[in-house]
């Protein structure tokens, strides 16, 4: 009984090429039908190992596999409907445009009539239509992965697997194909599982974001869930746009927790979910770089916040629309603010200046 | 940084790194160095004693009937083309001729599949794979005529009668098929292993993917491969000697001309294979610049 | 990620067999069974009249190793492989060189490639004819010597002589070293020889230590392919020598034809044995099987 449906589940997934270490180790994950999935993590992190799994080209030593409801664990890659774009898009060099779109009709025995009238209504979709008699070799960077998404699509699958699709172009092409590929996922309606080791495609495009480390999933949710609310200190770092800091828990009092630091008062941060906080404790807390405020010593700080950590600046990069200023706040760790351009250079500081770091108490995280 | 300079002893830093020598290679300003003209003349050497000899019998083939073997030229004529095919007394030109063009298309095709499987064997490792490949080398560098010698022992004590189709043809497979294998080995080196993982995806079969996708994109390799198999096999002497059996394959023919005939013939005979290469080589070399160019160019627009 | 055969599974085991089948129905009867008949044969005794008696005897062995003839043969076979090689190195290391480093087209270079290589298309045995209107002795250079006067009468040691065997071997294999030599430098990177330039190295250092070390997998496989043609080659030595120079080979074939099968077989089985220690010497600095798949 085949289903429609590209709803997949990883059940317990393992998987190891020499039989001594897992490059997938324990992989368990829900992925809604419909939906744009990105895995993201540092290179041999086991995502594109759990893609080609998904796609039937590695079988996982241990664990499921359930696409719609069926375990595939097994099949061939055409029995699990799912298509796969690769990296650099693998397009079959001496056939042109069209016959590399009608490839996967050709090969089901459809006449030629059909599979190329079925592959030209492809190319109208993915606008190359004047180039469809042209070879690969011929057509741009952008228009190759274009056929590699349209040879992919062609055959109607319930799940679409693409393996750093956009690592082979320039950043401007980039941007532009990031659009393309969510009007093509919303276009056809099906399940997209996406691998990038690039955090801003990875936000700018996923409705689930799965951060993978070593083989294992380190935290899988919402763009907005995964960037602001990191789980640990991992996620944090990787996924950017975090100060982390470290210390031992001073007190406890009611809705939040004192870390001692630097700071003459200590950090005071909220509790929120984590609830099992003792003194003594060492905990990592993450406060977003465009939360951090500098303000002059001796000045008053903005409302709000009760944390100062005095700090001399280290370097400066300006970066459009914001400052990126660098701070020895925290010693052997960087410590960046994000400061808008108009608040900067309303009293610009120079490199060597002590000013004092603060933020809204309630922006602080702690971290698992 | 500073007090890093300041601690390293000055005078090593002059004794390690001397200044440059005049030897050292100054930048091109567009002119040639002096190597190029010393490896321009000896390239142009060795391409003339590379030619030169094999123009000189071209040319005296064409002499009239009081031709000798060396020259000057002694009139213009096709007489020793006539001589070569009419003679009874230059042997079997053209019976030798029609076999060793038949041996050379049987040859070439089980060299081209054969090698083409192999190949795709060799690709992925396997349990022996070292013994076949150290035995595919021993068979290349094995003396020819000791392997056509046991070969022809071989079928004498099992009572088969030596031949060209039979024993001559497998003797002569032991030397083209490790040169297939090898020229196999580099032709499917260029070929990237996600294309046929991308045709698995997309629904083909092992053996649709070999067609429609393996064999078109390696095309211009397998026709070298084709190349290899002709004309090693239209050219083998050693290993035909004691296999061919009564009829001979035209390099033996060839040689035993060379014991007794002492005419422009011989000379002709030259020309006549040489034209045939050249049929072969041209027929390859196109099909390949072809191919290359149907694929390249065409379709701008 | 390649798994090591041992660790690959029976199926891929048995995939790798079914492709090397074909290769290995050919090779089996066409090359283990034949050098294991001569092997044998080695050890009959004759009676003298072509007939072989079945037994165990190394007799052959002890007339071909006693006899002061296969010490000239091997002398002379090596005599004539060492000087082939190294004119067939130089030659062909020099143009190969040419052609990579100092032919700027890329377009001329194959095009000078495909020109050095399309005589090795053509029949062995005319390009060796081909030598007798030039070094004869009324050859293109005894005429042309004579004219200017350098010598008295024609030289005769140009054609027939162990000179010209040399000539028709280099003749004949230089393309195969030109051709992997060719391959290896291809590949070496531009940039390598930019930067030891940049380092101030000279001419003579860029060939000792970045071009030559680079192309050791071309050199061993050239030098595989002219030793073993050279050692079991008998048909050049017989033309060109005019019968005045023998090798290992050539003195088999003689052996055959009066039908001493036994100590011919025996010689042929010494020959082999040093033609395995020389080429798996070779085979041990360099493994080709990835060099060529690279």
């Amino acid at each position: 009984m085949k289903s429609d449906r590209g709803d997949i589940e990883l059940a317990g997934v393992c998987k190891s090429f020499d039989g001594v270490t897992n490059v997938v180790d324990g992989v368990n994950l829900k992925i809604a039908d419909g939906a744009y999935c990105c895995f993201i993590g540092p290179s041999g992190c086991g995502k594109t190992t759990i893609l080609r799994m998904i796609a039937g080209h590695e079988d996982p030593t241990a664990g499921e596999i359930v696409i719609g409801g069926q375990n595939v664990v097994g099949l061939a890659p055409v029995q699990r409907r799912t298509a796969m774009m690769f990296q650099s898009y693998a397009l079959f060099p001496h056939l042109t445009v069209r016959e590399n779109i009608a490839f996967a009709l050709r090969v089901r025995g459809m006449s030629k009539t059909d599979r190329l009238r079925a592959a030209d209504a492809m190319i109208e979709k993915v606008r190359l239509t004047q180039f469809a008699d042209r070879l690969p070799a011929q057509l741009s960077g952008g228009q190759q992965q274009r056929v590699a998404l349209a040879r992919a699509a062609i055959t109607e699958p319930r799940v679409l697997l693409l393996d750093e699709p956009l690592s082979a172009l320039d950043e401007q092409l980039r941007v532009q194909m990031r659009q393309e590929l969510r009007r093509m996922q919303q276009e056809l309606g099906i399940t997209f599982i996406h691998v990038t080791h690039t955090q801003l495609e990875a936000i700018a495009l996923a409705d689930l974001v799965v951060v993978m480390e070593q083989g294992r999933i380190k935290q899988a949710g919402a763009a907005r869930e995964v960037y602001a609310h990191p789980h640990d200190r991992y996620v944090a770092e990787f996924m950017g746009g975090q100060n982390v800091l470290s210390g031992c828990v001073e007190k406890v009092n009611g809705a939040s927790f004192t870390l001692a630091q630097a700071a003459p008062d200590g950090i005071e941060v909220p509790l929120q979910a984590r609830s099992s906080i003792n003194v003594g404790d060492k905990v990592d807390i993450a406060v977003r770089r465009d939360d951090v405020a500098l303000v002059r010593p001796g000045k008053e700080l903005p409302p709000g916040c009760t944390t100062s950590l005095p700090s001399r600046v280290l370097a400066i990069e300006y970066q459009g629309y914001f400052v990126k200023v660098m701070l020895d706040t925290v010693p052997d760790d960087e410590f960046i603010a994000y400061v808008p351009e108009k608040t900067f250079f309303a009293d610009p500081f120079t490199i060597g200046d002590v000013v004092v770091a603060t933020w809204a108490t309630g922006s602080a995280l702690p971290l698992a | 940084m500073s007090a890093v300079l300041t601690d390293m002893p000055k005078t090593d830093m002059s004794k390690s790194v001397a200044p440059a020598t005049t030897k050292a290679i100054a930048p091109s300003k567009g002119g040639r160095p002096w190597t190029f003209y010393v490896l321009a003349t000896l390239f142009s050497l060795y391409v003339l004693a590379l030619y030169g000899p094999m123009f000189c019998i071209y040319i005296l083939s064409f002499q009239d009937i009081r031709g000798g073997l060396v020259f000057p030229m002694k009139g213009q004529s096709l007489h020793w083309f006539v001589d070569l095919f009419t003679q009874v007394r230059t042997g079997d030109v053209k019976g030798s001729f029609d076999r060793s063009i038949k041996l050379a298309v049987i040859v070439t095709i089980i060299t081209v599949v054969v090698s083409f499987l192999a190949g795709l064997g060799f690709r992925k490792r396997f349990r022996g794979d070292t013994a076949v490949f150290y035995m595919m080398i021993g068979s290349l560098v094995a003396p020819g005529l000791v392997l056509g010698l046991g070969t022809g022992l071989l079928f004498q004590a099992l009572g088969l009668n030596a031949s060209w189709y039979t024993s001559a043809l497998g003797a002569q497979l032991s030397w083209t098929l490790p040169f297939g294998v090898l020229v196999m080995f580099a032709v499917m080196s260029r070929f990237d292993h996600v294309w046929e993982e991308a045709a698995y995806d997309l629904g083909a079969g092992r053996w649709q993917s070999i067609r429609l996708v393996m064999i078109p994109v390696l095309a211009p390799g397998l026709v070298a491969v084709v190349l290899f198999g002709f004309t090693l096999s239209y050219d083998e002497f050693a290993r035909s000697l004691q296999t061919a059996g009564s009829l001979n394959t035209l390099p033996l023919e060839i040689w035993s001309m060379t014991l007794n005939v002492t005419s422009p013939s011989l000379y002709a005979l030259g020309t006549v294979t040489t034209v045939i290469s050249f049929i072969v080589i041209g027929a390859s070399l196109g099909s390949i610049v072809l191919i290359q160019k149907k694929r390249g160019s065409s379709a701008k627009g | 990620m390649q798994p090591s055969p041992a660790q690959t599974p029976p199926r891929a085991n048995l995939a790798g067999w079914l492709y090397v089948s074909p290769l290995v129905l050919v090779l089996v009867p066409f090359f283990v069974a034949p050098i294991l008949v001569v092997l044998l044969a080695s050890f009959f005794a004759t009676d003298g009249f072509g007939g072989l008696t079945p037994g165990f005897t190394l007799a052959s062995y002890v007339e071909v190793l006693h006899s002061a003839l296969t010490l000239k043969l091997y002398l002379a076979t090596i005599k004539f492989t060492v000087l082939t090689w190294i004119f067939t190195l130089v030659i062909g290391f020099f143009v190969a060189y040419f052609l990579v480093f100092h032919v700027r087209s890329q377009l001329l270079a194959i095009g000078l490639f495909l020109l050095c290589t399309v005589p090795f298309w053509t029949s062995n045995i005319i390009r060796m004819i081909s030598w007798i209107p030039l070094l004869g002795k009324e050859g293109l250079i005894n005429q042309a010597l004579l004219g200017l006067g350098v010598i008295r009468a024609p030289l005769e040691v140009l054609l027939f002589s162990d000179l010209a065997v040399v000539i028709a071997y280099v003749h004949q294999l230089t393309i195969f070293m030109i051709v992997p030599i060719f391959n290896s430098m291809a590949r070496i990177d531009k940039k390598l020889i930019e930067a030891a330039i940049d380092a101030g190295a000279s001419r003579f250092d860029i060939m000792r230590l970045i071009v030559v070390p680079m192309s050791k997998s071309g050199i061993a496989l050239g030098t595989i392919f002219v030793v073993s043609i050279v050692m079991g080659d008998f048909f050049v030595v017989k033309v060109m020598s005019g019968g005045g120079s023998a090798s290992v080979v050539s003195a088999f074939y003689e052996d055959v034809g009066v039908l001493q099968y036994p100590t011919a077989a025996a010689s042929a089985v010494l020959l082999t044995l040093v033609l395995v220690a020389v080429v798996s010497l070779i085979l041990r600095t360099v493994d080709i099987r990835q060099e060529i798949a690279r």
